[in-house]
């Protein structure tokens, strides 16, 4: 077998400096373990305290406003059911990112994370994100790597099917006007596919 | 001694090419073994799991392992570059369906442009004449749905479609009043998928989820739902899933003898036949001959013209995605449901030649993942995140997506080669895609572009953006890999400038067949497969007729 860290590794990179990606380099290889990210919120990967920094991460990256964000839609749980799973091989680039994480919030306001105020969150974030973070203590871990793993899996775990442990109460698709698969409702009506009939969503309302 | 494991012939591989020599030669009487590697999966192995399915790729290609480089003189990236379905039914159990004969000019480039600098156009050995029973024939067996005179620019046909068009959907119908709007001629993309119950197979019910996906009712055509069954029907098929063939041994006669493959264990076995087809597609199919090495093919089977692996195209993307004032339901539907074909005939004025089809897609715009992690690359935001990327999300109901499939120009260095050092699991070295474009692919995808963004802005875009997935935003920009592959082992007259002849056998082998994308000399402005298909059905048909006249 290859080095598929390697290629995660080469596709968050790739989409942090060139801001362009592949699709198929989306698809990387992995073990095929994950079988119970049900709605479990017991922790599978993170610490107490890992658990609530990502947590406060996802919320920045997919915020609240006057809708659910990543905090409502339990993003955080898909992390760590991930990282105990499927995405295994990025626990260790999430350790070093944390710790990183805590070093430059620590760095520029004396505190954690966590109790900073959302605008001094989204500077360190944006810090991260750019590779000129302050105080960044692993060269050997480029923070635009961290941020992109991150947000990355903030996305996902708002878009995939609840299933996976994230999108809590439909809470993503919901945001996003999706009604869930499509095969698995049915199928859509030619009325339905021009807009002229309502879609039932797979939580039971109509769009 | 136990008796040898021996069939009339062995077919490697059983995608779109593969599946129907299987179909053909078992309906006339072969016992045929056909080899997979992957797999054998069932309708219920598929569903709409976007995860599972696109983004982590746990049902199709788990562990495919490639490398890339730009040229000889860039380094090697290790991952998975090309989109194939590592199963029973190869690559086209995740097809999108989209069904197009090439037209008449797309089997003559060379003598219709002339030579080109840098590139290897080449003439197919065949006419459109020769391959349009078969692409009729491919048709009726896949159950084509379509407008048969929808496409003043399509190849001509003396059959009208199976099956009635699909139809449209709200986006689909935006991109049709765009498209005539700018003076083009729009008609429902032909595709492979069931509008009305037919060949046994159910009709579909536009669950939307098609490119990437297996068709969870079988409505989508595939080599799985419409070859593997009849073929099976027969009892002449012995097919053997999770088989990765490793070698084609050669006899002293110089006639191909056995195949020795690796199963799920990596347990070693071998096979013989009479016959050997080879249909692991572009990539497989030369990466299997390089590596089934002899005295008297030291540099690979069937390689005398040293060309196996060489003249690799891979089609490549201009896409634009908008967004509209209202609804466009792109989750509802096929992957496609219109396509206008008028930017395709070549026209050297526009700065490059040949040209390729435009259609309507959803995939890899209107499915959630794909909307938010990849339709996203080519967005114009400030910030990646926070209320940007929400509200960039929020416009997912209300996106489409415009995408032409355009011809690459071949390049003789465009390869597969066995790579030196990155070995899969089994040990066997990995193929080594090189691949840069040709300057005409650059100032095509550019032209095209433009011509899609007119088509958005026609649609009444509120806002539109290059979605640069697959597109060549730099002049050092190159296709790692695709979902289409051709060119590998060319279809040619001379010996010396090809891999197969003109009814696809090996040159230099003379019980050695290739029926796949490889044997595609130049890569045409169209989906491939019914080209594919229609190949395939053209050499089975002369190898019964061959196999009866010897007997005779």
């Amino acid at each position: 077998m290859s080095q598929p860290g390697l290629s995660r590794r080469e596709f968050f990179l790739q989409s942090a400096v060139y801001g362009s990606s592949l699709w198929v380099l989306l698809n990387m290889p992995r073990p095929r373990a994950m079988q119970a990210a049900e709605e479990s919120s017991a922790r599978a990967a993170l610490t107490e305290e890992q658990w609530i920094t990502v947590e406060a991460i996802t919320g920045r990256i997919l915020p609240t406003d006057q809708e659910p964000g990543a905090v409502e839609a339990n993003c955080v749980n898909f992390i760590d059911k991930a990282l105990a799973h499927e995405d295994a091989q990025a626990k260790p680039l999430y350790d070093a990112g944390l710790a990183g994480l805590g070093a430059v919030a620590h760095r520029r306001f004396e505190k954690p994370f966590t109790q900073l105020t959302p605008e001094q969150q989204d500077e360190i974030l944006a810090a991260l994100e750019s590779g000129k973070a302050d105080g960044w203590p692993n060269a050997l871990v480029p923070s635009q790597q961290f941020f992109e793993t991150v947000r990355a899996h903030t996305i996902i775990g708002f878009l995939a099917d609840p299933k996976h442990g994230g999108n809590r109460g439909y809470a993503g698709w919901k945001v996003i006007g999706y009604p869930g698969g499509g095969h698995h409702l049915g199928g859509y009506s030619p009325a339905q596919m021009i807009g002229k009939e309502k879609i039932k969503t797979v939580w039971g309302e109509e769009v | 001694m136990a008796k040898r494991d021996e069939f009339d012939v062995c077919v490697i591989g059983t995608g779109a090419g593969g599946g129907v020599m299987l179909q053909e030669l078992t309906a006339a009487g072969f016992r045929v073994v056909a080899l997979q590697r992957g797999p054998f999966l069932k309708p219920a192995d598929f569903d709409d799991d976007e995860l599972r399915t696109v983004i982590r790729d746990e049902v199709f290609s788990a562990d495919q392992v490639e490398t890339y480089r730009y040229d000889e003189n860039s380094p090697t990236e290790t991952g998975r570059f090309n989109y194939t379905a590592n199963c029973v039914g190869g690559t086209m159990t995740h097809w999108a369906a989209w069904s197009w004969r090439f037209r008449p000019d797309d089997f003559k480039v060379l003598s219709t442009e002339g030579p080109v600098v840098g590139a290897s156009l080449a003439d197919w050995p065949i006419t459109y004449d020769e391959i349009e029973p078969f692409y009729q024939r491919a048709e009726w067996d896949f159950g084509v749905s379509g407008d048969a005179a929808g496409n003043p620019f399509g190849a001509p046909r003396k059959k009208a479609y199976p099956n009635p068009a699909h139809p449209g959907r709200s986006a689909s119908n935006r991109v049709v009043q765009a498209a005539r709007k700018l003076g083009y001629h729009p008609f429902p993309t032909p595709v492979a998928i069931n509008s009305q119950p037919y060949g046994a197979r159910a009709e579909c019910v536009h669950g939307g989820a098609c490119l990437g996906y297996g068709c969870p009712i079988g409505a989508k055509a595939t080599s799985l739902s419409v070859c593997i069954p009849k073929a099976l029907a027969t009892g002449k098929l012995d097919l053997r899933p999770n088989a990765t063939a490793r070698e084609i041994t050669i006899g002293k006669d110089g006639r191909a003898r056995s195949v020795r493959y690796l199963d799920s264990q990596g347990k070693e076995h071998e096979v013989f036949a009479r016959a050997i087809v080879v249909a692991g597609n572009a990539i497989g199919t030369p990466h299997l001959l390089l590596m089934s090495t002899s005295g008297s093919f030291p540099h690979g089977l069937a390689n005398s013209s040293g060309l196996v692996g060489c003249n690799l195209t891979l089609h490549h993307i201009a896409a634009v995605a908008f967004t509209i004032d209202e609804p466009g339901r792109g989750f509802t539907g096929l992957h496609s449901h219109a396509a206008f074909d008028d930017l395709h005939p070549s026209d050297p004025k526009r700065g490059f030649i040949r040209g390729g089809v435009v259609g309507e897609a959803n995939s890899p715009t209107n499915q959630p993942l794909s909307f938010a992690l990849v339709t996203y690359q080519g967005y114009p935001a400030q910030r990646a995140w926070g209320r940007e990327l929400k509200d960039y999300l929020r416009k997912f109901p209300r996106s489409i997506a415009v995408a032409a499939i355009l011809e690459d120009l071949p390049m003789e260095a465009n390869r597969i080669d066995l790579d030196p050092t990155v070995k899969d699991r089994y040990g066997l070295p990995a193929p080594r895609i090189t691949h840069r474009q040709h300057p005409n692919d650059f100032a095509m995808n550019r032209w095209f572009t433009q011509r899609l963004m007119d088509v958005a802005d026609a649609g009444g875009a509120v806002d539109k953006w290059e979605a640069q997935y697959y597109s060549l935003p730099t002049e050092r920009s190159a296709m790692k890999g695709f979902m289409h592959f051709h060119g590998t082992c060319r279809m040619g007259d001379d010996p010396k400038g090809s891999v197969v002849d003109r009814w696809c056998r090996s040159h230099d082998v003379k019980n050695l067949w290739i029926v796949d994308g490889s044997v595609f000399p130049t890569s045409g402005g169209y989906n491939p497969t019914l080209t594919i298909l229609a190949n395939s059905y053209r050499v089975a048909d002369h190898f019964v007729r061959e196999a009866k006249r010897q007997q005779s």
